[in-house]
């Protein structure tokens, strides 16, 4: 290691010839001299490991885990046959900002996976910003899958300045799951064995049917896992707040429009839902989980998604669309669906291959509908065996009023605009914080947010 | 605090750093009775602090093991927290293992932290050499901005270092991993003023001889510095071992990520499972530790001559 | 310093010197041969980031394919009338001080215990150090499940002994200390160790003389031991000031800087604003800001140890 730089070292000079090197160039150059130094330039020779992969292989990276990661293995596998010749390699990232984050730099340095999951949600943020390529509609019609294949309201999402930037898989509500039996025993099953969502329309009746809950199961009512977490106590707060009737009205550059007294009604509901006697208090995501699943609860308020674990320990366990407490019927949602992240020079036969293996698994979608997400791609929604499915089915009513979170750059799931919100509705309902400061706490954050020069 | 951070701890002027095994008498030779007095009572009652504080420090490892070592429901059983109702299970390492990630991001984090050692040390130590022993224009000027950046924390530079990648397309290579965190400041101090203590008349003759410096470094400096070259390779090495700020934003591509990035960041597909989380997690810290336990003198000297970045 | 050689040889010309590389040889000295690769490594990824981060700052670059364009002092003026950014400033200086106390006195009393020469050695020092030697996102996932409200030990231990458990990571005024503590258990091993090795270097005829003076243990300690580590703990301590300050893995791995920011320290609020908010131009603002308040508290630093060794 001793031997002086070697020749290719002498371009490295800026004193050298600077005339005939670009600034790039001369980088380059000095960086080829740091590669002499590590033995023959092995190493600006390391690419990433995508340049070496099989050209078969579609890398897509995503962000389930839990049940849902387990079914999607399965999609895949049923997809296979739609996909002939190709494998698709999963990568699980850890949900959240932290996922988004990475995505982006993936994407910015144009070495990211060939495809990725991202939440429509996110697209107005994303699609600005150029780190995403559109899909190629006439190849997806290629492969069966076309416009009028999905909802107008969801297909309308994914669009921007008239291109195609998001190929929805599903749409997943956040719901109420519940285990029959106690249900029942508390009174709250109508005839049919459906839930009596009249028990909960009302922030006074739904707090009511908690205490029943409670003493049905002998232990605890309602479980709701937000502690630490970054978008539990947005998805609660952001649904209720929309029964309400309301809305935000997000100006970029400007101060936003909302009802402080309709948000301060819902976070007051809110704390009286984790009250710490009926209904558990301290609860992060997996506590919650555990405690529904331990039947410590006999309700739990959650995304749909984690109906495969909840049926892993209660095989019976029932689901309804999340109760009208407000009175305007809305249930929050959003939609998980395909982007194709930035590649400075794609290559088109693998491209088509990308768009071969996501037509493949939207058509296999009667298998992601397992999991409890309703899928996008309408013919699967269409079939017999889709009806057929429990407790599925029930709540297939709640996709008629869905709302995903505002378009504006700064929403949108697993970003840092709703972890923002959700630490104030966490410092409301578990740390005292009054609901009428912690609803102009979150006013403030979001013209915060508003005043922030979009990056697009 | 990173563990890196000492890799680039400032360091000032000062006696440069004795070798520990110079100045270190072993401690038992001077016996108890000098530092804390022969009574019995005394030595009890620091024993019994020092067991105190051991338990402590054990604990915590201690707990992930035995976590790793009982079945998921074991693990996440409230009730019966201590003993496993299904008993113990190498499950958990098992898949772990047999998904195969963690030994390629060992393997990663090993390349990484070799070609650092590596390309640190060599430059480091011509570069200390320069500093110590030769004269050309600027030297003292170069050496001054040298030690100037020791105090600029790398931290800091994630975001032109980032921008600097997307520059050079290197975003999501080993090359952008490993380059800038070759450059150490503190390792050029602390290998020249290592170079000031070694006695000029050693490489007199071979300068009569007409040696070059070339020759000088590698024929006389360096079999005299070996000590002084694994104190600070080991150091350099850990360092980068254990690195994560950088690699966690240089990589976003898992085969490259390295064990600390990897195992934070790539969930597997199956949730929260407290065995399999405290399984990696025992693996990722095996190798550094098995390490402490056979060369625990070697990582000890070299924290003591390195970790103070010369003072 | 050493005063350098005076005649710095030239490189023997045992080949025939032939191309770039002997043109350069010949061109220059060899002492800044010498120093060359580190120089161009040195020039590439520390000044030049330096600079380019500078520039950055200064302009509204963001992670989107646009062009950036300069904005001047935009970024600085929006950073000071940042009220997250000084939330993330205070933590941090609040994090160094309750991290950098116990990290001094713990391993200090733990360098004095084993100092003693008592018996197990070996086993002191592993239990001690070998947490250093985690790699950090190991203290992430270890930690996150020791204080896991409904499964961790610590709750466990708390409840068995008839406490309440605590919310560690999730309760807004403890999980700062919670994060403390981890780093102690995590850290405190390197300085422990550095001690140790100082401990080592205090001559035994000190400890003669004052035996045969009849000094007890406790004096021995408070007029021998530590007069004679009084430089090696101001030290200590300052090195520890600069890492504490520079805090980010640890805390990004176990709270995300959360709740409700109670935990950002400044380097993961410029993580975020330049990476998950894309906006790498004001996150180069917050890194100068920071990098003004470093220099500023490395030269208090500097002129109150000096002061105190005179």
């Amino acid at each position: 290691m001793v031997d002086l730089p070697g020749p290719r070292a002498a371009s490295a000079r800026p004193e050298g010839n600077p005339a005939a090197l670009s600034r790039r160039g001369l980088l380059r150059a000095s960086l080829a001299s740091a590669a002499v130094l590590l033995g023959g330039g092995a190493l600006a020779g390391c690419g990433s490991a995508a340049a070496a992969s099989d050209p078969r292989t579609v890398r897509m990276w995503d962000l389930f885990s839990g049940a849902d990661g387990a079914l999607l293995d399965e999609l895949i596998g049923v997809a296979g046959p739609d996909m002939p010749g190709t494998r698709v390699e999963r990568t699980v990232l850890e949900w959240g900002p932290p996922y988004y984050t990475k995505l982006a730099m993936a994407s910015a340095g144009g070495r990211g996976p060939d495809v990725a999951v991202s939440h429509m949600s996110r697209l107005a943020g994303y699609a600005p910003l150029g780190l995403l390529d559109s899909w190629d509609t006439g190849l997806l019609a290629e492969f069966g899958v076309r416009e009028q294949d999905f909802a107008d309201a969801v297909w309308n999402r994914t669009q921007y300045r008239g291109r195609t930037y998001a190929v929805p898989l599903d749409t997943h509500p956040f719901i109420v799951f519940y285990h029959p039996d106690t249900a029942r025993k508390a009174g709250l099953l109508t005839g049919a064995g459906d839930l009596d969502l009249d028990a909960f329309a009302g922030p006074e009746r739904f707090v009511e049917a908690g205490r029943e809950l409670a003493k049905a199961s002998g232990r605890q009512g309602i479980a709701f896992g937000y502690v630490n977490d970054t978008a539990q106590g947005w998805r609660l707060f952001y649904g209720l707040y929309r029964q309400t009737g309301n809305d935000f009205d997000l100006p970029v550059g400007g101060r936003v429009t909302a009802n402080v007294d309709a948000m301060t009604e819902v976070i007051a509901f809110m704390r009286k839902l984790v009250d710490g006697r009926v209904n558990p208090r301290r609860l992060d995501y997996p506590a919650a989980i555990a405690a529904f699943t331990n039947r410590q609860t006999g309700m739990i308020l959650s995304g749909e998604w984690e109906l495969g674990t909840f049926r892993a320990a209660d095989p019976e366990v029932g689901a309804a669309p999340f109760p009208t407490v407000f009175g305007t019927p809305a249930v929050y949602a959003d939609s998980h669906s395909f982007v194709l992240p930035r590649r400075p020079d794609p290559d088109e036969a693998h491209r088509r291959r990308t768009h071969q293996a996501v037509a493949a698994i939207l058509k296999a979608g009667q298998v992601w509908a397992k999991a409890g997400h309703i899928p996008a791609y309408q013919p699967v929604t269409r079939t017999r065996d889709y009806a057929r499915l429990e407790p599925q089915s029930r709540y297939a009513v709640a996709a008629d009023h869905v709302v995903l979170d505002p378009a504006v750059w700064f929403a949108g799931a697993g970003s840092d605009f709703q972890n923002s919100m959700s630490q104030v509705l966490q410092r409301a309902v578990l740390d005292g914080l009054a609901p009428d400061r912690a609803a102009r706490a979150m006013v403030d954050r979001i013209n915060t947010a508003l005043s922030q020069p979009s990056p697009a | 605090m990173t563990s890196t951070d000492v890799r680039t701890r400032p360091a000032r002027r000062t006696v440069s750093p004795l070798p520990a095994a110079r100045r270190a008498r072993p401690a038992v030779q001077r016996g108890p009775n000098l530092t804390l007095g022969a009574g019995p009572l005394a030595r009890t009652l620091a024993l019994a602090a020092l067991a105190v504080l051991a338990v402590i420090w054990l604990l915590p490892m201690f707990w992930a093991a035995f976590t790793a070592l009982k079945s998921e429901q074991d693990a996440s059983d409230p009730l019966h927290w201590i003993w496993p109702q299904g008993g113990f299970t190498l499950d958990a390492f098992r898949t772990v293992i047999e998904r195969g990630d963690l030994p390629l991001w060992m393997l990663n984090s090993f390349f990484i932290a070799a070609a650092v050692t590596v390309v640190t040390v060599a430059v480091s130590a011509m570069a200390g050499y320069a500093f110590s022993r030769t004269l050309f224009r600027g030297r003292r000027w170069l050496f001054t901005v040298t030690m100037a950046s020791i105090l600029v924390p790398p931290q800091l530079l994630i975001v032109p270092w980032f921008q600097q990648m997307l520059t050079l397309d290197l975003v999501d290579t080993y090359a952008a991993v490993i380059l800038p965190q070759t450059v150490a400041p503190a390792m050029v101090f602390i290998l020249k003023k290592h170079f000031d203590t070694i006695p000029r008349e050693l490489e007199e003759a071979a300068r009569i001889d007409g040696a070059s410096h070339a020759r000088i470094f590698r024929s006389v400096m360096l079999p005299l510095s070996r000590p002084m070259l694994a104190a600070v390779s080991i150091f350099v090495f850990i360092g980068a071992w254990n690195n994560f700020l950088w690699p966690f934003v240089s990589t976003s591509d898992p085969a490259l990520m390295t064990l600390p990035v990897g195992i934070t960041a790539v969930k597997d597909a199956y949730g929260v499972q407290y065995a399999q989380t405290m399984a990696s997690s025992v693996l990722a810290a095996l190798p550094l530790v098995l390490v402490f336990v056979f060369f625990q003198r070697h990582i000890v000297k070299s924290v003591a001559t390195t970790g103070l970045g010369g003072q | 310093m050493s005063t350098p050689l005076a005649s710095p040889g030239r490189p023997r010309a045992d080949r025939t010197p032939r191309g770039l590389g002997a043109a350069v040889r010949r061109a220059l000295p060899p002492g800044l041969l010498f120093a060359l690769p580190f120089l161009v490594l040195f020039a590439l990824f520390m000044l030049w980031p330096m600079v380019q981060g500078v520039w950055m700052s200064l302009t509204d670059t963001s992670l989107a394919a646009h062009e950036p364009s300069f904005i001047g002092l935009d970024n600085y003026t929006e950073a000071f009338g940042d009220a997250d950014m000084w939330r993330a400033m205070w933590n941090t200086v609040w994090f160094t001080v309750v991290s950098t106390v116990p990290l001094v006195a713990v391993a200090l009393a733990m360098a004095l215990l084993v100092h003693t020469g008592l018996p197990g050695q070996w086993v002191w020092r592993l239990a001690f150090f070998a947490p250093y030697l985690l790699p950090v996102g190991v203290i992430g996932l270890l930690w996150g499940w020791l204080y896991q409200p409904d499964l961790g030990l610590y709750n466990h231990l708390l409840q068995a002994v008839g406490l309440d458990g605590y919310a560690w990571l999730s309760d807004e005024s403890i999980a700062l200390y919670a994060i403390v503590i981890a780093t102690l258990w995590w850290t405190v091993g390197f300085n422990f160790l550095l001690f140790l090795a100082a401990l080592q270097t205090v001559p035994d005829h000190l400890y003669e003389a004052a035996a045969l003076d009849g000094a007890g243990a406790w004096r021995r300690l408070w007029h021998v031991t530590l007069p004679q580590l009084r430089r090696i703990t101001g030290v200590i301590t300052v090195l520890q000031i600069l890492a504490s300050l520079k805090v980010f893995d640890q805390v990004y791995l176990l709270t995300k800087g959360g709740p409700n920011g109670s935990t950002r320290p400044v380097v993961e609020y410029l993580y975020d604003m330049g990476f998950t908010g894309y906006r790498l131009g004001y996150a180069s603002a917050i890194s100068y800001v920071f990098f003004a308040f470093i220099v500023l508290a490395s030269a208090v630093q500097f002129v109150a140890l000096r002061r105190r060794e005179k």
